[in-house]
């Protein structure tokens, strides 16, 4: 148990990681160039691990419905946004707000699907995101900075 | 270097680079269903591939510096890759998904906090301040509440 939860840890981390990774190829080049790249390489790392561990193609993925295949557009967009965010907010604030940008449309998701959900738990974890994202709000730094 | 100063649009950016997030889960977890987790992970990067090309070719950015990056900036998508593998091994235990989830914001935070401090791979170094701390308490107690009780099973 212990060593699946250090495995979900990592897991985490590898995303903050590969945010870095591809925040540092942005700075050379352009983020969506680093965006390429991590897919490109991705793709192949995938194909290779696909392969040594075999069930690619298991299931039936024609079954799924079409707009279950748009994901790689939209990951285009997320990883160019990362790369482009990191130097310039840092890691821990990219990581931050992607996370309460995640939980957020997470919920609004989950009413727009009527997926059953607590509402008081709803409230309260929004309400909370909210609150740490005026915490954390750059208006006022910047306002510290320039006086 | 250091870092530029955060404005409100980079804000807006990354809570609205999480909203496309939300939307990647949807779109490859459902690929999930139907096919393998390989499978609905090798999908969207080959057309990511395709649409990052088609991106480039149209919108031609020019690259920042004349000098090339070093070898080892190429490698993020190898990171990526060996998460969905970790995903898919934990999420089946009895840390489920919600856990796994809870325990990978843990490790991002973390991690992410540990790069700023020393400016890991040649990024900006910044101390992140306490209220830098505050937030990151507040929107993780959220997010905690949000994956454990926001969705009644």
């Amino acid at each position: 148990m212990i060593v699946f939860a250090a495995l979900a840890v990592l897991a985490g981390a590898l995303v903050s990681l590969s945010r870095q990774i591809n925040g540092r190829l942005a700075l050379s080049t352009s983020a969506m160039e680093s965006s390429f790249w991590n897919h490109i390489v991705g793709l192949a790392f995938i194909t290779a691990a696909a392969l040594l561990f075999g069930g690619l193609f298991a299931g039936d993925p024609l079954a799924a419905p079409w707009w279950a295949w748009l994901g790689g557009p939209v990951g285009v967009v997320f990883i160019a946004a990362g790369s482009w965010l990191i130097p310039r907010i840092g890691a821990a604030q990219t990581a931050m707000l992607i996370i309460a940008g995640q939980m957020i449309s997470g919920v609004l998701l989950d009413l727009i699907m009527g997926a059953p959900g607590n509402p008081l738990a709803r409230i309260t974890g929004v309400a909370l995101i909210f609150a740490g994202m005026y915490v954390g709000q750059p208006a006022k730094a910047v306002a510290s900075k320039q006086t | 270097m250091s870092a530029n100063v955060p404005r409100l649009y980079h804000f807006a950016a990354a809570f609205g680079a999480g909203g496309l997030l939300t939307l990647m889960v949807l779109f490859n977890g459902t690929l999930a269903v139907h096919g393998s987790l390989f499978f609905a992970s090798w999908v969207p990067h080959l057309t990511g591939t395709f649409a990052a090309l088609l991106l480039l070719l149209i919108l031609r950015p020019k690259r920042v510096s004349a000098t090339r990056p070093p070898l080892w900036a190429y490698l993020g998508g190898v990171s990526g890759g060996i998460t969905v593998m970790l995903t898919s091994a934990t999420m089946n235990t009895a840390l489920a998904l919600s856990g796994t989830i809870a325990l990978g914001l843990a490790g991002q935070v973390l991690f992410s906090l540990f790069a700023d401090m020393r400016g890991l791979f040649g990024l900006p170094k910044r101390m992140p301040s306490a209220r830098d701390y505050g937030a990151l308490a507040l929107i993780l107690l959220g997010s905690v509440i949000l994956i454990f009780f926001g969705r009644s099973a």
